[in-house]
């Protein structure tokens, strides 16, 4: 196909695109936020938990996720809205993907918590530090530079998650891409062109990570 | 037309809502609620042209769309008082029966499975696939492609029925799968194609696109009723849809639909017989 008659329509559908990839940056950035926030709690409470509260965590993760998102997508949209709670097809995709981030990240917070030795806990209690301020002084920062690789992982899966929300009708980056095809029919291109900028969002994820870990690095 | 391979997952969980307890239904029926809220809303997606799709300056547009202005304009007195719900089609059901929009419209085939799930309105359009040829090509029509038997070569959407599809218009055709409309197209102005089998209606947007470069064989098969869908168990609501798409259709409103079938098929009606109702005949 003809590249110039390519760059014309894309040039026509500017504003669409953008606006899809706008989208897919917030349904991205909140599902991420919100999924990270709730996931070290999710984490905290499977290492250090009390037993019934532990079992409850883990009961919470393993549901979640064993769940495909697509299925978890079409619960918070079509299931809780007979129970009441009618969120509109955005609300509800943020719910489903922070729900199914915040079990993954539960999980590696877990992991990276338990892989620290125990030494490190028991110096904390020696010196009295309270369990609060072990954890934001002497676990945490250990165990972000653990579990930071593994994060990005699972940042740049919900990335690629966000496009199942075009089937409950929100307006991202997938769905803009399918509209502008149905109109120009160059299929090949726009798709190809899209795989482009979410191998942008997610190479931006991979950077952010990198900078993370590096200011993190215990000094050689 | 399905787009994606969910409907399992839709369909399982509306089996679930199935066996949650049915909503109290009130005296009183949608077509009261609908005319108190001041705007119709209409479930339809946003990606299969001529339909429903996006103009370049990104607004709703095609003819399910236009069937919609009609419903809000037998409504209102007024053909803007619509908001669309962008739904993919495995979301059409689900949207009815979970009360997300009032009414569908977004090219729904008629089938008697999808009629014990929700009601079904008058009919508004007759889909077909039809055999679009290049002007001034090898084939002359329908009949040529057919005495061509195994030399001629139809392009056509991969499907698991696509070879059966085409083979029972032109039995004895070379049948070669693609991947998405366009390359369909393709193959047909590369001459690695004679022919190129979908939807009439798609057929007839793209020759109104791009007028004088094609011609339809003047064949039409495998036909299939598109109609809107609405809740079951309203019948006020039901009745309400039904006339505003009947009179649509042979009424008061005929020159709308007649523009917009215009528009988006290239086919100019004739207007419906005066003195004696066309349904009787």
């Amino acid at each position: 196909m003809d590249i110039a008659d390519f760059l014309n329509q894309l040039w026509l559908a500017r504003t669409p695109l953008l606006k899809g990839l706008g989208m897919t940056v917030s349904i991205s950035f909140l599902s991420i936020a919100v999924g990270t926030a709730l996931g070290v709690f999710v984490g905290l409470a499977l290492t250090y938990g009390y037993r019934p509260m532990r079992w409850l965590v883990r009961g919470y993760t393993d549901f979640i996720r064993g769940t495909p998102v697509l299925v978890l997508v079409l619960a918070s949209y079509y299931v809780l809205s007979t129970i009441g709670v009618d969120l509109g097809p955005f609300e509800a995709g943020i719910l489903a993907l922070s729900l199914f981030c915040s079990s993954h990240v539960g999980e590696l917070v877990r992991g990276a918590l338990q892989s620290l030795p125990g030494g490190q806990t028991e110096a904390a209690k020696a010196i009295g530090l309270s369990f609060a301020q072990t954890f934001a002084y002497v676990l945490g920062p250990q165990a972000l530079r653990r579990a930071l690789p593994a994060w990005v992982n699972t940042a740049a899966e919900m990335v690629k998650a966000s496009t199942l929300l075009s089937i409950i009708g929100v307006s991202e980056l997938l769905l803009r891409t399918q509209e502008v095809i149905s109109r120009t029919f160059l299929s090949l291109e726009f798709y190809f062109f899209a795989g482009f900028l979410y191998f942008a969002i997610n190479y931006g994820i991979e950077r952010f990570g990198r900078y993370v870990e590096r200011k993190t690095a215990l000094p050689a | 037309m399905m787009k994606f391979g969910i409907s399992a997952a839709i369909a399982a969980i509306a089996t679930l809502l199935a066996v949650l307890p049915a909503q109290a239904q009130g005296a009183s029926s949608k077509l009261d609620e609908v005319l108190a809220r001041g705007h119709l809303v209409m479930g339809t997606g946003s990606t299969n042209a001529p339909w429903h799709f996006k103009s370049a300056d990104d607004k709703l547009q095609g003819f399910d769309i236009d069937m919609g202005r009609i419903i809000a304009k037998a409504l209102f007195g007024d053909p803007d008082k619509i908001e669309f719900v962008n739904q993919s089609s495995d979301a059409r059901i689900p949207n009815i029966t979970t009360n997300k929009v009032d009414v569908v419209c977004q090219f729904m085939t008629v089938t008697g499975e999808r009629a014990q799930q929700i009601a079904f309105t008058i009919p508004y359009y007759r889909e077909g696939v039809g055999l679009m040829l290049k002007a001034g090509g090898k084939y002359a029509d329908y009949a040529a492609l057919k005495a061509a038997g195994s030399s001629a070569t139809i392009s056509v959407l991969q499907n698991v029925y696509a070879e059966s599809m085409v083979h029972a218009a032109l039995p004895d055709a070379k049948v070669d799968q693609y991947e998405s409309v366009d390359l369909i197209y393709q193959a047909l102005n590369s001459g690695r194609s004679d022919a190129a089998a979908t939807d009439q209606s798609s057929l007839a947007w793209y020759m109104t696109q791009n007028p004088g470069h094609y011609k339809d064989a003047g064949y039409g098969w495998n036909p299939q009723t598109y109609a809107c869908g609405v809740k079951r168990g309203d019948q006020d609501w039901l009745n309400f849809v039904n006339t505003a798409l009947h009179e649509a259709m042979t009424g008061v409103e005929f020159d709308t639909y007649s523009k917009s079938f215009k528009t988006w098929f290239g086919k100019d009606l004739p207007p419906p017989q005066i003195g004696f109702p066309v349904e009787y005949k």
